[in-house]
């Protein structure tokens, strides 16, 4: 039997051309897919499969003996060593460092420096797509790297000695190459009770149900409302823009010194007046007082826009590219609708003197008195200076300029003017103890105000020697009184005991 | 050529059976590929999970050998697929030879990784045995795979799918009412029925039932819905009569949303819903209208419902949460990206925090995570490729048939499989939101497993290409005609007659 080769009714063939777009359009979402696959399996493949939170790093770190951290003397910060068991126990010299290395520990994870380096400190740093295909084939793919700070134990462990029972931080750091040589957060804690798995779990219940949050590094994360230590960022800005200059004075803040200045019907008030009153101040004048008045003038004839412009070039408005997570600084929340974010000119005249929604924090503090005492030129502040060992990823850190701020003359301006504010005789009754015996020293101090609380931030900013410093230090005392009563004698004393340990200049 | 050969019993009216075999070369060559494919991995499977054994308890192996994991369940699996190859060659119709395979290698991957994960994420009685999870899948995945075969060989008519396009709609009205009335909640989602021992995704049968009521529908309104439209300016509207059926969708969508909470569902049903319309009219403003409706839709949902604005948060920012809400999404990912290029090899993958799966819905919405990490980059391409074939075979069906119906048909159920892929895939990999729909053959669950089953035995039953037409003549008397200048349907000489 033959089948007639008759054709069937002819039919529409648009639902066949149709089904080949659709399957068209599908193909190429696969596609898009793939590309998305590829996307995170190679582009992004190093940063995920080094992720502290990595369950895979995790099961490394457990069975891996973690990278040591030395700082600049080559004492050991941070090291593991195997137990009787061979379990790897993570081993910290001093909890004055609590707030730079953070901890390690298989049950909490890690925070701080570990956390920060923990694939270099594994020795899985240089997890990049083409290593891994050869890891595969590696017996021992595991090299951890020792990492080498800039920080001085000594110098830090100074500094916590020096801030006791207090809450608050200081910071020293070299101003030429930007190395961090104390970083120190109080209170502090036992970084290795969070590290032993024994100890872990009632150590770490413990440090977060402590109300004083020893676990926030205040150095690099706490904000603070600066006083008038910012009174050296309005300096900076004003200079740099052009907005003041050396012999800027405002003939009505010497009138305004006895009742105090009006702002749209804010009062702004001194407390210098019995020395200086009815005398139109310049900037060393204004800055060895720490006069409100012109500093409220001067961020007014700068300008709410320039003020916040010229303060980002110090690393405000963002966080500080830095080894450790670091919390922004900034002149108000940004809300207001006046330039760069303020209110209006009342709020912008307390930001010029450190008051107002100001906060910042003690690294952002330390990087402007850095600024000034570098001429100008601001480098970018880090606390490793190598990582050493055989696998990939080690390297040395060099110094790097990070924003020129100020020209040299504009920097030798506040020089003097920091160098009055300590040595100066009536700047020294403000800054009393700063000064470093026989060493001419720069700084400023700062009283804020704190709503909620009698007692102000006591803060220090400043350098030594003024000509060439070698060291730049902040100080914080969270509600530790005026400037002088504990900043300044605190910042005297370390930079004292810098000294001593480096040599005179 | 003879039609009386071969014993033709009749079971059901749309049940014909014959026996007259046919040799199916290409289908048992790509079943032997996909078999060797299969085994490899599961060789490859059995020596990682001894070596971890023997790491555990601190022994060093002299050799891993060449035994696979789970033997028993490997081996029943290719049977069951070189036994349904059998019956296909004995039923002798002329059906698509590439799906079986295709679909084949995509269950034998998933029926890999569920021997691999933790054996206890599932388990269930039947009959006083006590099944975990790599046997349940084996169990559904033998299931499919009689499914698969049974359709491929007995559907020959369609009017029991055509006639009844009602009917199958308000049977599946009436399973999401009971799914709604009597389901239990899983995850947040009241997604599962139970009757008896057994529970159900009732959405995923419903897939099923949408694309046929779809066909139906569309097929008989085509003409009407592509030519008419209404001009409002510049914009162009689906006659309004017309419109209700795209309207009742849209509702049914958000409705799935809304009561059964199932993200994934309404989104495929819609987008199934989308693309079978714009088959079966060409008319892509109306395609058009529909993403609007769904962006609308999707905006109001992101306003009005918290478990929607989650998902939609996590997926912006895993990182928010990434203890709560987006640590498994963020653990997908690490798994994802340590995969890297090759994978870390099946078995290596996954370490477990403190005891638990990092990511708990692996075997279920989370799949392609443990794949990922396991066969890498590489492994990705070829499973999205698999799925692409097997979008392009059905596709190819629909452009063969000359049935409106049996071309919407074919049509809706390759892109139902398609596009449920492309949605958990792509949800997986953090590219959408991610919905909770299973990966079609590879994902753990019967329903999921069923509906496909079913969607890929229609498939073949209708890609069939009808009885043989004469063999052609031979070359030389082919040429002879030529030369002759007679046409092919132009008398014949006996001596070329078989």
């Amino acid at each position: 039997m033959t089948v007639t080769a008759k054709t069937p009714p002819r039919r529409d063939t648009r639902i066949g051309a149709n089904a080949v777009r659709t399957g068209i359009v599908l193909a190429v979402t696969f596609a898009l897919i793939a590309t998305g696959a590829g996307y995170w399996q190679v582009v992004e493949a190093q940063k995920l499969s080094t992720a502290a939170d990595n369950p895979a790093v995790i099961a490394i770190a457990r069975r891996t003996l973690r990278g040591t951290i030395v700082d600049r003397n080559g004492t050991w910060l941070a090291r593991s060593v195997k137990d009787a068991n061979g379990e790897a126990q993570r081993q910290y010299r001093d909890r004055s460092l609590s707030g730079v290395l953070g901890y390690a520990s298989a049950r909490y994870g890690t925070a701080g420096l570990e956390r920060a380096y923990n694939s270099q400190l594994l020795g899985i740093g240089d997890a990049d797509p083409v290593h891994q295909l050869t890891a595969k084939f590696d017996p021992k793919p595991v090299k951890p790297l020792t990492l080498e700070l800039a920080l001085d134990l000594r110098l830090q462990k100074a500094a916590v000695a020096g801030l006791g029972k207090d809450t608050g931080a200081v910071v020293m750091l070299d101003p030429a190459t930007g190395e961090i040589l104390a970083l120190a957060s109080t209170p502090t804690y036992d970084e290795g009770a969070v590290a032993d798995p024994a100890t872990a779990d009632d150590a770490f219940a413990a440090l977060q149900a402590n109300p004083n949050s020893p676990l926030l590094p205040r150095a690099t994360q706490g904000r603070y409302v600066p006083g008038s230590v910012f009174k050296i960022v309005t300096a900076i800005a004003g200079l740099a823009s052009g907005a003041i200059t050396g012999n800027t004075r405002f003939p009505q803040q010497a009138g305004a010194e006895s009742k105090g200045l009006l702002v749209d019907g804010f009062r702004i008030t001194d407390g210098h007046h019995p020395a200086t009153a009815g005398i139109a101040l310049d900037l060393v004048g204004a800055t060895e007082v720490s006069c409100n008045i012109w500093y409220a003038l001067a961020g007014l004839a700068i300008g709410g826009g320039r003020l916040v412009e010229e303060a980002a070039k110090l690393g405000f408005g963002a966080s500080i590219p830095f080894d450790l997570p670091t919390a922004a600084s900034r002149l108000n929340d940004g809300t207001g609708s006046a330039p760069g974010g303020f209110a209006d000119d009342v709020e912008l005249a307390n930001a010029a003197f450190g008051q107002g929604g100001t906060f910042v924090t003690p690294l952002q503090m330390a990087l402007v008195a850095a600024a000034v005492a570098n001429d100008g030129v601001l480098m970018r502040p880090h606390l490793v200076t190598a990582l050493t060992g055989t696998a990939g990823g080690a390297r040395t850190i060099s110094p790097e300029t990070w924003n020129r701020v100020l020209t040299g003359a504009q920097a030798d301006l506040l020089k003097a003017a920091m160098l009055q504010a300590v040595e100066g005789d009536l700047g020294r009754l403000y800054t009393a103890g700063a000064a470093v015996p026989g060493i001419p020293t720069a700084g400023k101090s700062g009283t804020a105000q704190v709503v909620g609380s009698p007692d102000p931030h006591s803060w220090f900013i400043g350098f030594a020697p003024v000509d060439h410093p070698k060291v730049v230090i902040a100080v914080l005392v969270a509600n530790g009184g005026h400037g002088a009563e504990r900043a300044a004698p605190l910042a005297g004393a370390l930079m004292a005991k810098y000294f001593a340990l480096y040599g005179k200049p | 050529m003879t039609a009386g050969t071969g014993a033709a019993a009749t079971v059901a009216p749309f049940l014909r059976l014959r026996f007259r075999p046919r040799p199916r070369n290409t289908e048992l060559l790509l079943l032997i590929v996909g078999s060797l494919t299969l085994l490899m991995g599961a060789v490859s499977l059995g020596a990682t999970e001894r070596y971890l054994a023997a790491q555990a308890k601190g022994v060093r192996l002299a050799a891993l050998g060449f035994g696979p994991a789970d033997p028993f369940g490997i081996g029943l699996y290719l049977g069951a697929l070189f036994a349904a190859h059998a019956v296909l060659v004995l039923a002798g119709r002329r059906l698509d030879q590439i799906l079986l395979p295709a679909a084949g290698l995509l269950g034998g991957i998933g029926l890999l990784l569920m021997q691999r994960l933790p054996q206890d994420l599932v388990s269930q009685q039947l009959g006083g045995l006590e099944l975990g999870l790599g046997r349940l899948q084996l169990l559904w995945l033998l299931v499919a795979v009689t499914v698969i075969t049974v359709l491929a060989v007995a559907v020959r008519g369609d009017r029991w799918l055509r006639s009844y396009k009602y009917t199958w709609a308000a049977a599946g009205i009436v399973l999401l009412l009971l799914t709604f009335v009597f389901g239990s909640d899983t995850g947040g989602a009241r997604l599962s029925l139970t009757v008896g021992p057994f529970s159900g995704q009732p959405s995923e049968l419903l897939k099923v039932i949408l694309v046929v009521f779809l066909a139906g529908y569309l097929s008989e309104n085509r003409s009407l819905l592509a030519e008419e439209s209404l001009r409002l300016g510049p914009l162009r509207f689906p006659p309004l009569p017309y419109l209700a059926p795209m309207g009742a969708m849209w509702a049914i969508a958000l409705g799935v949303v809304i009561v059964q909470r199932d993200l994934g569902a309404a989104l495929l049903f819609f987008a199934v819903f989308l693309a079978l319309l714009y088959t079966a009219t060409g008319r892509a403003s109306y395609a058009g209208w529909g993403i609007v409706l769904f962006l609308a839709g999707s905006w109001l949902l992101y306003n009005l419902f918290p478990h929607v604005r989650v998902r939609v948060d996590n997926w912006i920012d895993p990182f928010r949460d990434p203890s709560g809400a987006g640590f498994q999404a963020l653990q997908a990912l690490y798994a994802v990206g340590r995969g890297g290029i090759l994978g870390v090899g099946l078995g290596n993958g996954l370490p477990t925090i403190g005891g638990h799966m990092p990511v708990p819905a692996v075997h279920t919405d989370y799949p392609l995570a443990a794949l990922g990490e396991e066969l890498g980059l590489v492994g990705l391409l070829a499973i999205l490729g698999l799925y692409l074939v097997v979008v392009q075979r059905g596709l190819r069906i629909a452009a063969s048939l000359h049935d409106d119906f049996r071309a919407l048909l074919a049509a809706g159920m390759s892109l139902v499989i398609g596009i449920q892929a492309c949605i958990i895939t792509a949800g997986d990999l953090k590219l959408i939101p991610l919905t909770g729909i299973t990966m079609p053959f590879v994902s753990y669950g019967g329903s999921s497993l069923l509906a496909n089953a079913i969607a890929v035995g229609l498939l073949l039953a209708l890609s069939d290409r009808g009885p043989q037409p004469p063999p052609p003549p031979r070359r030389r008397s082919r040429l002879f005609w030529l030369g002759r200048g007679v046409g092919r349907s132009g008398r014949r000489s006996p001596a070329v007659t078989p």
